[in-house]
């Protein structure tokens, strides 16, 4: 396993692609934080919004280049050909598996606590002039309460389980183009095609398996009573679609040709 | 020694009655750092086959896609028959090319790859068939190409070459991949399709490819061409007049004709090669200083020596020799 | 010897090498890529299959029936209802002194407030069956006095709010199938409002008072309201019957109908020359908001985000499979002119997608209706224009979007990136407009203005009044811009891609 490790960790460092994917991930989830928090404002009828929440809604768009990282983990070596190489060196195959899991989750999660104290950052210093205030119930952003720091840890968890889901669906899907549709169908489509169900037992249930509506939980810090599931549990299912993923992924890897 | 049928028309060819099929004028192109091109200049003429050799790096690729319009240059031009390529209106009946063999979508067959090349010259399925029959893929025509072997890409890469029947063939390293089998038949059809009086413009880096294929050669190194001469005639000067002399006393000969002002190399224990004397004269002190051999005769380089010494300085990655490996 | 060679001449006849033959050369490209076809094929059958997840989705039978309009649209019509019967012609008139309201809230139970289109004048109504044809005039919340009849029709009088200090006097006239509005702010110098005529209105109609006060729209959500009204006065004319003023709710249990707040009925009070009414409700069309649970066209067709993502990824495969096998070699070497050979790719893959789209939309909608009318589900009613306009919309959306993913395909050369680029930029705004409950206004309208999500406007097919005060989100089926102006922004982005494609492509070596 470790030379394994160190074999995809070389590869991760060695072409300029990861670091882009990476600093386009910590870019984009500051931004969308900052822009969304900057637009915010707290009238007379109340702030009505959860402040860490909105300060992470950036992690919604930070995910995507996450995902493309995944997806060209594996899939980028079946574009080249790389992929023979790779497993000629490595016969073990799962192991080649786990190893860019491992190396993926590491270069992602450092990647994501940037991300994450970015966003908390931002809005730490734009709510206050947005009108939240301590004056008004909303104390400034602080890694030192609890539900915040929970909600960014759980953030950065999140962003290493959308990677590992997205690698997973890369390898039973191989094409990068096909693998990207069907990441983006699972982050993206499921929450809106809950919508175009009609009745709310159902449309609750959808959130509460599809991998973002679940996993996005672990931001809510307010109101933890009317989320369709509680933020420990919503990580868990996303988990458990990246678990999934990887397990059909590791099987396949195992008795396909290459 | 080779006889080609062409070997007499080369001089003629210095002097054309017409615009060349191909003419490639001080090309120049970089790549960053790397000088791709630097001032490339030669031409191909109609019923030959002409080598283009040089090692990895020498510009070859470079320079057939300028040829074919899909690579820009800083300077220079190249046409087809006095014309740049992107003019031309139905560019694959002027020139017919194979650049990389594995370019084809792994999951569309054959028969489709070549029909989507048709429709764009406005040719018909029917002249599909033909050029399918051609090269001898008619029974895989219709899978997928994605699992043809290497062999059988290049067959379908001449297909597609030969589409348009051209009257210029470019086929970058053809050769590759190929069985001895399959190098046999393209070395047949490449002077089959000279022989019908077409231009046809051969790439490799390996000089055996081409030896016994090419009518004119083309050496390109760093950029540009550093031979451009017959097969018959870049062998005579590297022969450089040298005398390929077999004795069994290799010490005594070498003193004697060093001795009369001659370079002599040791080649292997009984044999030496001789330059700056002719052969008679190195048969005659032989014989005055009593000096036994076996075989006097004119020394005659093979095409694989004679492009390792033009292209010595152009390599653009020298195996370390096992000298500068002990330093 | 004598050179005996003669140039080659390609005894191939020179074809054409229009357009046309471009166009043919990347049709037979498309549908020799299996992957390509099935891509597409796909994005039709998920269309489909998600239309009939929606239309499956929820049993509603057994809910009480939808209020509808003269006009055959869905309707709000409860609220408190002061009234007489009239026989024939005749006219009222009153002075309104006062519009006060309160709105639910969690910490206080009633907070002091009134909604901006809190109502309260007189009408004159068929009868008080719900979604009988009336004409009213009234003072409102914050849009000054308004006559409005049959729910969509509104039209403005005097603007300001009502006080003592600022009465306003409203009469109506009834003449026939005629009633004309009038206003004063003294009860001395009148000004017509306006005449309207309203159908079937009958001989003896009900006339009166009324009070209604929609909810308040609160983030996401909406909060019940409720609105009391000083009445001063109150005069008669003409064929009135019965001798005194009966009140009472109109439509109390109406679908279209939320409720009145915690310890907050609907009253009157007639304390000798003033009558004081606390109403709640509205009289005005049905909205999203107001019918939750009512279905829509756009519900229907939410499967066109999966058909999206579908057709984004064989739109960025048609062009970056070209690269990724070099191909891209073959194609410019077989036509060199590069801006044509992205013209016939992009109309290739522009018409083959609305083919797929159009043949999605048009068996899904039908099949979705059909499957929600079976269930018992309300569908907000469509103009055959505007379900045709969403079919052939929606076709065209997809076909756009795959024309932009096969320009940024172009210009980034790799499928990941391309693909993921043009989901996010569809698919994050509406996702964002979605689920930040308390984005303002402002800042949602724009996100749905500029973004390539603005074209999801063709599916709109919920009518907006201007006169009910909803949350106008793409989440609710409102999108701020027209729906050919909307999918125009798509199409812009989608021109301008192909342009910068088009300019790379020339430029780049292949």
């Amino acid at each position: 396993m470790k030379p394994a490790l160190h074999a995809e960790w070389t590869k991760v460092r060695t072409v300029a692609g990861p670091l882009w994917l990476l600093l386009g991930a910590i870019t984009a989830t500051v931004a969308l934080s900052a822009a969304v928090t900057s637009v915010m404002s707290c009238g007379a009828a109340g702030c009505g919004d959860d402040p860490t929440k909105l300060s992470l809604t950036g992690v919604g768009l930070g995910q995507a280049p996450v995902a493309i990282l995944a997806v060209l983990v594996i899939s980028g070596e079946y574009s080249s050909g790389a992929i023979r190489t790779t497993l000629a060196a490595m016969p073990h195959r799962v192991t080649v598996l786990a190893a860019k899991a491992v190396t993926l989750t590491g270069v992602v999660a450092a990647a994501g606590i940037v991300a994450v104290l970015g966003a908390l950052a931002a809005g730490r210093l734009i709510l206050p002039g947005r009108g939240f205030t301590a004056a008004r119930g909303y104390p400034a952003l602080s890694l030192a309460d609890g539900p915040t720091l929970r909600a960014a840890v759980g953030s950065i968890l999140y962003l290493a389980l959308i990677a590992l889901l997205s690698l997973g669906v890369a390898t039973v899907v191989r094409d990068s183009a096909a693998s990207m549709g069907v990441v983006l169908g699972l982050l993206y489509l499921l929450p809106i095609l809950s919508q175009a169900i009609g009745d709310p037992n159902w449309q609750r249930l959808l959130q509460r398996i599809g991998p973002t509506s679940a996993g996005l939980a672990i931001q809510a810090t307010t109101d933890l009573r009317s989320l369709p599931i509680s933020p420990w549990a919503g990580l868990g299912v996303t988990a458990g679609w990246a678990a999934a993923a990887l397990l059909a992924g590791g099987l396949l890897l195992r008795i396909r040709d290459v | 020694m080779y006889i080609y049928p062409h070997e007499t028309t080369s001089t003629r060819l210095l002097t054309p009655m017409s615009a060349p099929a191909i003419a490639v004028t001080g090309l120049r192109k970089r790549y960053g750092v790397t000088q791709a091109l630097d001032g490339m200049s030669f031409s191909v003429h109609p019923g030959l086959v002409t080598g283009f050799a040089g090692p990895n790096g020498a510009g070859k690729s470079t320079t057939m896609r300028v040829i074919l319009g899909l690579n820009a240059v800083e300077e220079g031009t190249a046409l087809i028959e006095g014309k740049p390529y992107r003019s031309l209106r139905q560019p694959l009946n002027h020139v017919g090319s194979l650049l990389d063999a594995a370019a084809l979508h792994p999951s569309r067959s054959a028969r489709n790859h070549l029909l989507w090349l048709a429709h764009s010259q406005g040719l018909s399925a029917r002249r599909v068939d033909q050029v399918i029959e051609q090269v001898g893929l008619t029974s895989a025509a219709r899978r997928k190409a994605g699992g043809y072997s290497l062999g059988m890409r290049q067959r379908l890469g001449i297909a597609a070459a030969l589409l348009g029947d051209p009257p210029i063939i470019m086929l970058d390293e053809p050769f590759n991949g190929m069985d001895p089998e399959g190098i046999i038949w393209m070395r047949g059809f490449l002077r089959s399709l000279a022989a019908q009086g077409r231009a046809v413009f051969v790439s490799s880096h390996l000089m055996s490819e081409l030896q016994d294929t090419a009518h004119h050669l083309v050496v390109a190194g760093r950029g540009k061409v550093v031979a451009d001469t017959s097969v018959a005639g870049l062998i005579t000067a590297a022969s450089r007049n040298r005398v390929a002399l077999r004795t069994t006393s290799r010490a005594d000969a070498m003193r004697v004709l060093a001795r009369a002002g001659a370079t002599v190399t040791a080649a292997d224990p009984d044999a030496v090669a001789v330059s700056g004397l002719p052969p008679d004269r190195v048969v005659t002190l032989l014989r005055d200083s009593a000096v036994p051999f076996s075989e006097v005769s004119a020394y005659r380089a093979t095409l694989e020596e004679a492009y390792l010494e033009l292209t010595r300085d152009a390599v653009e990655f020298h195996a370390a020799t096992p000298a500068e490996v002990s330093r | 010897m004598t050179p005996t060679m003669t140039r080659y001449r390609s005894a191939q006849p020179a074809g054409r090498d229009g357009f046309p033959q471009l166009l043919r050369t990347e049709w037979t490209k498309f549908r020799t890529v299996r992957g390509w076809v099935l891509g597409m094929v796909a994005a039709a059958v998920m269309m489909v299959l998600v239309a009939l997840l929606a239309g499956a989705g929820s049993d509603q039978h057994g809910l009480p029936a939808v209020p509808i309009g003269p006009g055959g649209e869905p309707v709000t019509d409860s609220f408190y209802f002061v009234h007489r019967p009239l026989g024939g012609n005749g006219s009222i008139t009153v002075s309104v002194a006062a519009l006060r309201g309160g709105i639910s809230s969690d910490r206080a139970g009633l907070r002091p407030g009134i909604v901006p289109w809190a109502k309260a004048g007189i009408i004159i109504k068929e009868s008080t069956r719900q979604g009988s044809p009336y004409a009213a005039i009234m003072v409102t919340g914050s849009h000054g006095v308004r006559m409005q009849d049959d729910y969509v029709n509104d039209r403005a009088g005097l603007p300001g709010a009502v006080s003592a200090a600022s009465p306003r006097w409203l009469r109506l006239d009834r003449s026939g199938d005629a009633v004309t509005g009038y206003e004063s702010a003294d009860g001395t110098h009148w000004t017509m409002v306006g005449t309207v005529h309203v159908d079937g209105l009958g001989s003896t109609v009900q006339g009166g008072l009324f009070v209604a006060s929609p909810p308040s729209v609160q983030g996401f959500g909406t909060v019940p309201s409720v609105a009391t009204a000083v009445f001063g006065n109150l005069r008669v004319q003409g064929g009135w019957l019965g001798g005194h003023w009966k009140g009472g709710q109109v439509g109390p249990e109406s679908r279209t109908f939320s409720g009145y707040p915690a310890n907050a009925p609907g009253s009157f009070t007639d304390s000798g020359g003033s009558v004081t009414v606390t109403g709640a409700g509205d009289i005005a069309p049905a909205v999203r908001e107001t019918l939750p649970t009512g279905g829509t066209i756009g519900d229907i067709l939410t499967g066109t985000f999966a058909a999206l993502i579908a057709v984004i990824v064989v739109g960025t495969q048609f062009v970056t499979a070209e690269y990724r096998d070099d191909m891209i070699y073959v194609t410019l070497a077989a036509s060199p002119r590069r801006s044509r050979v992205l013209a016939a790719k992009a109309i290739v893959l522009g018409a083959v997608t609305f083919v797929a789209g159009l043949a999605g939309s048009v068996v899904a909608i039908p099949l979705g209706k059909r499957l929600a009318e079976a269930n018992g589900v309300y569908l907000f009613p469509v103009t055959s224009s505007a379900l045709l306009r969403a079919e052939v919309g929606t076709a065209a959306l997809l076909a756009t979007a795959a024309i932009l993913a096969l320009a940024v395909g172009a210009m980034l050369r790799r499928s990941a990136g391309a693909v993921t680029t043009v989901v996010v930029a569809i698919a994050l705004p509406y996702i964002l407009v979605a689920q930040i409950p308390f984005l303002p206004a402002g800042a949602s309208s724009w996100l749905t203005r500029v973004t390539p999500a603005a074209a999801f406007a063709v599916q709109q097919t919920l009518v907006p009044y201007h006169q009910v005060t909803s949350i106008s989100t793409p989440y609710n089926g409102y999108y701020p811009l027209a729906p050919w102006a909307g999918f125009a922004v798509l199409a812009g982005y989608a021109a301008v891609c192909l342009a910068v494609a088009a300019v790379l492509l020339r430029r780049r070596d292949a």
